[in-house]
């Protein structure tokens, strides 16, 4: 079952197309990737997720539905540019954002100190925004963001901003929401996370869909055929009928590490019988494009 | 529109303006302030009298000397026919002692002219203290030179003052009013809608502004309509007007409370004089004042002050927030501000001239025309005008408010999530549609 569902959908802004026939579907329980250069339209494609604006056409579903405004209590949001009311003491704060989404007063108190349990903030429930550090203020933010348990989080660059060790931590805590049975979609420049918790993703370019799928099968599609073998000679020769060397050398164990490139259409299996009869063979396996390559290539090729 | 979201927003708006430290201050210091700006020149005042200045007189009449008497300020002491040039000495010997020299030469009686000598410029009031004697002195004597028997007293009779009183007709029969009474009421009424809208309408556009600064708009309408935030913003910030327009009032009443318990009873002779003041007004004169104030009809003008105020308030403030969420930065709001408050100004301008022909041409189109009604209408209202008008106008005020709302919540949307662009008047139209 899907949760979301965007079906063809068109955003201008004054001459400028923001969005160009966009369709993904994210599935529920999922983590979703939405990637892509800045300005690519990214963020108009949240606005429209969280109701904030509207598209000039085309459509929003939540679990099969036309979405409505009221719908956006099952949704948390935490935007790339990051905003409290500085004046505001940190329960509070968090208190009014989750009545905001539809809480009970005491619902929310409760799910807010738990919260702030977890995050290690409970000192700081009743001192103002202002008076906290700025990766606590993210804290407080990124708590806001969840704190009425909602179905469906929506994270513009949730990384952004993070010293390394709360970025792991923010890391565990949206893997453990997700594994909580939330779906999660979430913007991010950094690839290396997206290879780490994404199951799929959709990368924009230029206010359209350039690509589209699940993280591993896309990965694969992109593959070169490229292999890092590892053989206990010293010399590794060409086998025009199977493989091309792209490089070689030398192990810190002995013998040599190559890259090769196979042939298309030659089976991997028989690439490693050919060189297990002429070589030791002691290690061999795939190399499979990252993300980050991945984005260039086809950011590079759709501008062209 | 959300009830309880709504009601949230609201009470959250409100929290956060009411408990800021400037609101706070502004609140408690205004009234101490103003106490304070009454009470120093009373204050000074009463220190000026408490050591009388002593003026010496030159009669060389011989005559009108002896007619100055000491009042509070002044000490008159008279020297016959001194030189002046003794004078001089004498005044510079006594080194400050003296503060004034009055020369009354011997012709006055047909020159109507005498001299005031000193270092420094007399103040105003031994001027006026110097002909109000001489004046009655020089007249008197003017008078009695005719030799005619009871002149003076046919003068003193003849010395008519005259008062119109103005009645006005409605169906339940003859009502005295005042048309003083009915400047001053819709001058106050209309002055309260203008600075309340004046200053309140600034706080919108602030409030939205700061929102737009601190980025948690973003936050805030991915969770309710931008619509439920701009209005929940209008209706706390009414709210903390009349709160402090409240406190503010409860001051008044103190202060008052106050000062007619100390500051009038601690002088017996000002309230006795006050008293003899009162006396020597013509009793119908008072009464009229109160039948005045008894025949205005408060219930149907409060009322109709009611709901231009609301009105009015909807309207600016609806263009205040629509405006504030067109700029990123508070020193960006003047060009919007500007326009904005020239139209309040002018139509406090109209209003004024309304005052003197409450039916003019002017004053009846701009008490039609929305953006000068509550103000115009306030000062023509106390006039009797026809309930036609009343109708028409409303209707028009509430119609274009809430178009201005829906116009101003369509430029809100829009405005607050958009930074670093310089926006211009041609581009809100825009996004208004």
């Amino acid at each position: 079952m899907d949760i979301i569902t965007v079906n063809d959908v068109v955003k201008d802004y004054s001459g400028h197309r923001a969005l160009d026939h966009v369709n993904l579907n994210i599935e529920e329980g999922c983590v979703y990737g939405l990637l892509g250069p800045n300005g690519a339209g990214k963020t108009s494609l949240i606005r429209i997720l969280n109701q904030i604006t509207r598209p000039d056409s085309g459509e929003v579903l939540l679990n099969g539905k036309p979405m409505t405004q009221e719908d956006v209590m099952h949704i948390g949001y935490l935007p790339e540019e990051r905003g409290l009311y500085k004046k505001m003491k940190v329960l509070d704060h968090i208190v009014f954002l989750g009545r905001i989404k539809g809480m009970s007063k005491n619902d929310a108190i409760k799910s807010a100190n738990e919260w702030l349990d977890r995050m290690n903030l409970c000192e700081w429930s009743n001192k103002k925004i202002e008076a906290l550090s700025k990766g606590m203020a993210q804290k407080v933010q990124f708590i806001s963001t969840v704190v009425h348990n909602p179905k469906l989080l929506i994270f513009d660059e949730p990384f952004s901003g993070f010293d390394p060790v709360n970025t792991e931590q923010l890391k565990q805590e949206i893997l453990r929401l997700n594994q909580n049975g939330a779906t999660i979609l979430f913007s991010t420049h950094n690839m290396a996370s997206v290879e780490e918790v994404c199951h799929n993703f959709s990368l924009i370019n230029h206010s359209q869909v350039v690509l589209q799928g699940n993280v591993n099968d896309i990965r694969r599609q992109f593959a070169k055929h490229l292999y890092r073998i590892h053989i206990a000679e010293p010399v590794l020769a060409p086998d025009d009928s199977l493989f091309a060397i792209e490089s070689v050398s030398p192990h810190r164990l002995g013998g040599s590490n190559a890259t090769i490139r196979l042939n298309p259409g030659v089976e991997i299996k028989n690439a490693i019988n050919a060189l297990n009869n002429n070589y030791t063979l002691m290690g061999f396996e795939e190399i499979l494009p990252s993300m980050h390559e991945i984005f260039i290539e086809t950011v590079t090729s759709s501008n062209e | 529109m959300n009830k309880n979201r709504f009601f949230l927003i609201v009470e959250r708006e409100y929290k956060a303006i009411v408990a800021k430290k400037s609101f706070i201050l502004v609140t408690l210091l205004a009234p101490i302030l103003m106490i304070g700006l009454m009470l120093v020149p009373a204050l000074l005042m009463d220190m000026n009298s408490s050591d009388a200045r002593l003026v010496s007189i030159v009669d060389m009449s011989g005559k009108y000397g002896k007619d100055f008497k000491d009042t509070d300020d002044y000490k008159f002491q008279v020297l016959e026919n001194t030189p002046i040039d003794k004078i001089k000495q004498q005044y510079e010997k006594a080194d400050g002692d003296i503060y004034a020299i009055l020369v009354i030469p011997a012709n006055v009686e047909t020159t109507h002219q005498v001299n005031i000598y000193s270092d420094n410029p007399v103040k105003m009031s031994l001027n006026n203290e110097v002909e109000d004697v001489l004046e009655k002195s020089l007249s008197d004597a003017k008078i009695s030179s005719y030799d005619i028997p009871g002149l003076a007293d046919i003068i003193e009779k003849s010395q008519i003052s005259v008062s119109v009183k103005s009645h006005t007709w409605d169906e339940e029969g003859e009502s005295v009013s005042s048309s003083t009474l009915s400047m001053i009421i819709g001058m106050a009424l209309a002055m309260l809608t203008y600075v309340f809208v004046l200053m309140y309408g600034a706080m919108i556009m602030s409030s939205v502004v700061e929102d737009k600064t601190n980025r948690i708009v973003e936050v805030i309408v991915s969770s309710c309509r931008p619509l439920e935030l701009m209005l929940g913003k209008i209706v706390s910030i009414a709210l903390v007007g009349l709160t402090q327009i409240a406190v503010w009032s409860i001051f008044v009443g103190i202060g008052l409370f106050a000062l007619s318990a100390i500051g009038f009873t601690s002088s017996p002779a000002d309230t006795a004089q006050l008293q003899g003041e009162m006396a020597q007004l013509p009793i119908s004169e008072g009464e009229e004042i109160v039948q005045a104030i008894l025949g205005v009809d408060w219930g149907k003008l409060l009322f109709i002050f009611v709901l231009y105020f609301i009105g009015g308030y909807l309207l600016y403030a609806s263009l205040f927030a629509g405006f504030g969420s067109a700029v990123d930065q508070q020193s960006d709001a003047n060009q919007f501000m500007t326009p904005v408050m020239m139209i309040i100004i002018l139509a406090l301008l109209i209003g004024e001239g309304c005052m003197q022909d409450p039916d003019g041409t002017l004053g009846v189109i701009c008490s039609f025309i929305p953006f000068t009604s509550p103000i115009v209408m306030m000062i023509r209202l106390p006039y009797d005008v026809p309930a036609w008008e009343i109708a028409t106008s409303v209707l028009l005020l509430y119609g274009t408010a809430f178009l201005f709302t829906f116009f101003a919540s369509r430029i809100y949307r829009t405005g607050i999530l958009m930074y670093g662009r310089k926006v211009t008047f041609k581009e809100l139209l825009k996004w208004a549609r």
